[in-house]
């Protein structure tokens, strides 16, 4: 298991396992300092899968630089072939589902899981 | 020199029952690094501190975020781009009226950053905010932090129905400083987040 951690979040990711999980509050101050988790999410797309898991459910914040993270991680699963990408999030968050429309309009095979 | 300057909604019509709170920060006090985690600290209480105000039928979960992320994102952008040089403080304010919440931040900056960043909210304004999003991701893309930029104001008015707004004033008492302005209302009688 690999872990990054910070004051008030956690990012994680299993061995063998192409699921990356957030939680708490992510407010990086920009790309740089973002760029450990942009990696550890890239890390999934490394060898062929069929499925690649991004759970936000316990990701109560994420700023702008973050959400830019993402989109960067999300153009680079849909210019992968054969990538089947799911983010998790959570109903009771109010940012997930708006959010996380823009970055199906540009992967528009990205998956949406409420749970 | 750049005159006095509005963009966006400015201004808005005096409200009978007006409350507000104003947070200011000095330049001189603390280092950026050591700032960047206060930004979250202040921009957390602003959102748990209007809940405390809304109305029942109004969805308090969303609001609170909402003003929750507004502040962070203008904390952040103040910090990052205000002129340490001068002895002039950044400032928050939150405004709330029966109908709307409305959140300013000022900071200081040189006249030619003033002009850029002016001319950058004029070509925000006049463009689609959903395909500015796109476009941005896209160019965000390449790594590079300043094409990422204005994601956060972007956001703003596509995920939150906030309205927007600019005032570059010129500062008396240091002539080579412009103030910039920026407001968002979150309209409640209405809101997107209650939707």
């Amino acid at each position: 298991m690999k872990t990054i951690t910070g004051e008030s979040f956690e990012v994680r990711t299993e061995e063998g396992r192409n699921v990356v999980f957030f939680k708490g509050a992510l407010r990086l101050s920009g790309s740089e300092d973002y760029a450990p988790i942009l990696e550890m999410l890239k890390g999934t797309l490394s060898e062929p899968v069929a499925t690649v898991l991004v759970d936000l459910r316990d990701l109560d914040f994420l700023n702008s630089s973050g959400i830019t993270m993402l989109s960067r991680f999300v153009i680079e699963a849909r210019d992968r072939t054969g990538i089947d990408l799911h983010f998790v999030v959570s109903e009771a968050i109010p940012w997930h589902l708006r959010s996380l429309k823009n970055l199906q309009r540009l992967m528009p095979a990205l998956k949406i899981r409420l749970n | 020199m750049m005159t006095n300057q509005t963009l966006g909604r400015w201004g808005r019509p005096p409200a009978r029952q007006c409350e507000y709170l104003v947070v200011s920060f000095s330049p001189f006090s603390a280092p950026l690094r050591q700032r960047w985690r206060n930004n979250g600290v202040s921009a957390d209480f602003l959102g748990d501190y209007v809940k405390a105000f809304l109305p029942a039928e109004i969805n308090h979960a969303e609001i609170q975020h909402a003003v929750a992320f507004v502040a962070n994102e203008f904390l952040e952008n103040a910090m990052k781009y205000h002129e340490c040089s001068v002895d002039i403080p950044i400032g928050l304010r939150l405004e709330l009226t029966s109908e709307e919440i409305a959140l300013t931040v000022s900071n200081s900056i040189g006249p030619a950053q003033a002009e850029r960043y002016r001319d950058f909210v004029a070509n925000m304004l006049s463009q689609d905010t959903g395909d500015l999003i796109l476009a941005r991701m896209e160019q965000g893309a390449d790594g590079s932090d300043e094409s990422a930029s204005g994601l956060g104001l972007l956001t703003m008015m596509s995920d939150y129905g906030v309205e927007l707004g600019w005032r570059f004033e010129a500062q008396p008492d240091y002539p080579e400083m412009m103030t910039v302005t920026t407001s968002a209302v979150l309209n409640l009688t209405n809101p997107e987040g209650a939707a």
